[in-house]
């Protein structure tokens, strides 16, 4: 923890939940709308959040959100896609960044969420891909999934310390 | 897409100068790497200095450049910062890629 998440860390309880710094975002499930909510997003907390907690979110986001882009569900005669649109809401907490994530798009693959190791890197042909979700599952704590109606929902903690995993 | 591209004799030094090579660019900073790299022929040195971000799909590009040189051309990196560093230890690619920490060293030229 830096000095900054033990200052808040200690003066938290449910008394003063509220003062807690948080970020909600609305936005549509494009690449350059997430780079700017992103940049948004690690503006905001940066006063209170460390710096390689800020870097575990930021990916983890990152990842999340783009995958959502590239899913995009085709849609219509002339088969455009449609642009999905997400709802992010992080906030912090005593131990770290609690978030919730949710999006219109297609549904998740059960795998998606489901323990996975790297895909195998064969020297004369590494992969290209397949890094997001393990990236996504080592970087975060209690990672749930539900699709309800036409809505995927994801929540998930970002923790400050990481008992030397990462 | 810009790249610095100087030409060192031994190797190809280039600067990346993107801040973020994330989904929104990983295909065309592959597509503009990789073109310099197949017409150059040399052992590449990439400067990371300027990147403070990267995803899993500027890390695939990365890779993609990698797999377009022989395997006897090496691609060094050099100067990541930690957020980038830390996509690389993750997925294990550090042991791919031929990591530096320091700067490229610049030799004067005048």
């Amino acid at each position: 923890m830096t000095a900054g998440e033990t200052r808040q860390a200690v003066s938290v309880g449910f008394t003063d939940a509220c003062k807690q710094p948080m970020f909600h975002r609305v936005l549509n499930a494009q690449p350059l709308t997430v780079r700017d909510t992103l940049t948004d997003m690690r503006r905001r907390f940066a006063a209170d959040v460390g710096e390689d907690t800020l870097g575990r979110l930021e990916l983890v986001l990152a990842e999340l959100m783009n995958n959502v882009a590239e899913h995009a569900p085709a849609a219509g005669r002339r088969n455009e896609a449609r642009v999905p649109v997400i709802h992010l809401c992080v906030v912090r907490h005593k131990s770290g960044l609690a978030c919730a994530l949710t999006d219109d798009g297609v549904s998740l693959p059960d795998d998606c969420v489901l323990p996975r190791s790297l895909p195998p890197a064969i020297p004369e042909d590494l992969p290209e891909g397949g890094f997001g979700w393990f990236l996504i599952q080592d970087l975060t704590q209690a990672l749930s999934y539900y699709r309800r109606e036409s809505r995927n929902y994801l929540a998930f903690n970002i923790p400050f310390e990481t008992e030397g995993k990462v | 897409m810009k790249f610095i591209v100087e030409d060192a004799e031994t190797h190809l030094q280039i600067k990346v100068t993107e801040a973020r090579i994330d989904a929104a660019i990983a295909t065309p900073f592959k597509d503009k790497l990789r073109e310099i790299v197949m017409k150059n022929r040399k052992p590449v040195h990439l400067d990371m200095t300027a990147v403070d971000f990267m995803d899993s799909s500027g890390l695939g590009a990365m890779i993609a450049v990698r797999k377009s040189l022989p395997a006897n051309l090496k691609m060094v990196l050099c100067a990541m910062t930690p957020n980038v560093e830390r996509v690389f230890r993750l997925t294990r690619m550090d042991s791919v890629f031929d990591i530096r920490p320091e700067a490229i060293h610049k030799e004067a030229r005048e």
